[in-house]
């Protein structure tokens, strides 16, 4: 796939390329993130670990059933949580195994010199990777949700009167793409820190914490605020207000509640949540590709 | 001027970028801060002691899972423990329950997920009974009944518990009465509820819950004429009540009959009862319109 990437030159509209038969043809910028996202994409599926990843996944849907039958009461809302932490948890898994360690071993194996070497830059291979993950993760999500789907609507066939009066199918497809942009976020400041780590460990080290930071940081706010005991930070509002505008604020994006007990979910807050992931991960990228531009690859 | 060009690019792309992350992310916070004080009222103020605090931030953003299992773990711990004997038959094994530790596995599961029905009916159907943790109990059914607005039951098992393991009739029937006014409740809520706060010495309350629930219903919705009766029939009271306290202020006696409080002239006559039976006043002075022989009672 990357062997299309062959300069030869520059021009206007985007680069000159030589194919693998020696035709000469343009490329531009999209269709190189398009290329690295793509190549990306087929090295992630090739991967065993997605697919030891996706089978897991599948299991613990295919257990939403039963561990929901585990229940006398509220059954919809435990298949709806379970369905919706499978997302998740496959989720993280996926990053944070499979994402972080093909980013590794492009550094380690050195891949990463046969695609700098081509008329790429540091920013588009950064950009054309989070599109490639980007895409991993909506396979991996697309299908375990419509296993969860499948045992919800089953649930709801078998057990209607233990399903929560509201559900709603919007509201639950709402949930399962606020729980994509959570990710999305993870996976963007998972980039951030490989791209100033050192050491793969310490990139996933730092960004787990990320992770627990973001998911935790209104728990963290009320603790400052309300808890007199709380140490050094005790009252340090202010504190925790500049840590929320640093890290994702990943709490936002769990609507698992909201979806489990059929709650009202605002298109309008949905918006803002889409704006708040799709500007924060343009930022954190911006700050990854300038930090990678600095990063000594030998 | 192409660097110009691109450099302008980045500029406006930045400022954009930010707005859009400062926009959303502002908004989303604000919001955020208003519900969570919201979400802190209806949790009775619990999240601000330490162990749950520290339960939240483990479970992160799978609260509902770990809930679901603290209720199975506390369902567990309550289940009967069988033992297999020499001769194949099997024997049950007393065993001394932890009932502290199940009430704090519910107050914990409560904690993660204050909405599920599993935690308060178990606690409904153990604590007062086996363990005599009413007052327990109560906080988780009103936890609850705060959390979920569309569900009649906590507040009826509430009204129940106050009714017959703290004999508050009139508590009782003021929380039957709320009860009653969630939709979809069954109607005999409110009769229950009238005559208990009737009981309990609440009967003006009563009349003002009855009358507001009326508000929402039309002439054709069940049980409609069942409340207007009952409405009439406190009414009744209400106003045979006011003059018998005003002839006993009178006479340092309760009337010896309904009837005595027109001939005395504390009224010009007497009330509809919608029940056609007469209303009838015991020596201790209390009116009822349902005990036509209430004196002989006494």
């Amino acid at each position: 796939m990357l062997n299309n990437l062959q300069a030869t030159g520059g021009s206007k509209q985007g680069m000159k390329v030589k194919g693998t038969e020696g035709t000469v043809y343009t490329i531009d910028f999209y269709e190189k993130l398009w290329l690295l996202a793509h190549s990306t994409f087929i090295e992630g599926v090739r991967h065993r670990a997605l697919w030891a990843i996706v089978v897991l996944s599948i299991l613990l849907t295919m257990t939403n059933i039963f561990v929901a039958e585990l229940f006398s009461w509220d059954l919809g809302k435990v298949s709806v949580e379970f369905g919706l932490s499978a997302i998740a948890f496959t989720g993280l898994l996926l990053i944070f195994f499979l994402g972080m360690k093909l980013l590794a071993d492009d550094l380690e194996k050195q891949h990463i010199h046969m695609i700098m070497a081509r008329p790429v830059k540091g920013w588009h291979y950064i950009v054309g990777k989070f599109f490639g993950f980007t895409f991993i993760l909506l396979l991996a999500s697309g299908i375990i949700s419509i296993g969860t789907a499948l045992s919800m609507q089953y649930l709801i066939w078998q057990f209607p009167a233990y399903i929560p009066p509201n559900f709603s199918w919007l509201t639950y497809l709402m949930a399962i793409t606020c729980q994509l942009m959570l990710l999305l976020m993870v996976l963007a400041v998972s980039f951030l820190c490989y791209s100033f780590a050192s050491q793969p460990f310490v990139a996933l080290l730092l960004s787990v914490s990320s992770y627990l930071v973001g998911q935790n940081m209104e728990l963290l706010r009320r603790v400052v605020r309300e808890n007199a005991y709380a140490g050094v930070v005790a009252g340090q509002e202010w504190l925790v207000l500049a840590l929320s505008w640093i890290f994702p604020n990943l709490s936002l994006f769990d609507k698992k509640y909201v979806a489990a007990y059929g709650l009202p979910f605002s298109g309008q807050e949905f918006f803002l949540l889409f704006l708040y992931c799709v500007s924060y991960c343009a930022i954190v990228l911006f700050f990854t590709a300038l930090l990678f531009n600095r990063k000594e690859l030998l | 001027m192409k660097c110009r060009v691109r450099v302008a690019g980045i500029v406006i792309l930045s400022i954009f970028l930010f707005s859009a992350y400062f926009i959303s992310y502002n908004a989303l916070f604000i919001k955020k801060k208003e519900v969570a004080s919201e979400a802190m009222d209806k949790a009775g103020g619990v999240l601000v002691s330490l162990p749950p605090t520290v339960l939240r931030f483990l479970a992160g953003e799978f609260k509902g899972l770990v809930a679901d299992y603290l209720v199975l773990e506390a369902g567990a711990q309550m289940g009967t423990y069988v033992r297999r004997t020499v001769d194949g038959k099997y024997e049950v094994i007393d065993k001394e329950l932890d009932w502290h530790e199940i009430h704090q596995l519910f107050v914990a599961s409560q904690v993660l997920d204050p909405s599920f029905q599993q935690t308060y009916l178990l606690a409904q159907g153990s604590l007062p009974w086996e363990a005599g943790l009413v007052n327990e109990t109560q906080k988780i059914l009103q936890t609850a009944a705060l959390n979920r607005p569309w569900d009649w039951q906590p507040l009826q098992l509430k009204g129940f518990n106050y009714y017959f393991f703290l004999k508050n009739f009139g508590e009782a029937g003021k929380i039957f009465l709320e009860a009653a006014k969630i939709p979809n409740a069954p109607s005999y809520l409110a009769i229950l509820g009238a005559r208990l706060a009737l009981q309990g010495g609440e009967t003006e309350a009563a009349i003002f819950l009855l009358q507001s629930m009326l508000q929402g219903k039309s002439e054709d919705d069940p049980g409609y004429e069942d409340i207007v009766q009952r409405l009439n029939a406190l009414k009744g009271t209400l106003v045979l009540t006011k003059a018998a306290k005003q002839y006993e202020n009178h006479y340092d006696h309760p009337p010896p009959s309904v009837s005595h409080l027109v001939t005395s002239g504390f009224l010009s006559k007497l009330p509809k009862n919608p029940y056609n039976v007469a209303y009838c006043i015991d020596t201790a002075g209390t009116v009822h319109f349902d005990k036509p022989n209430c004196r002989d009672a006494n």
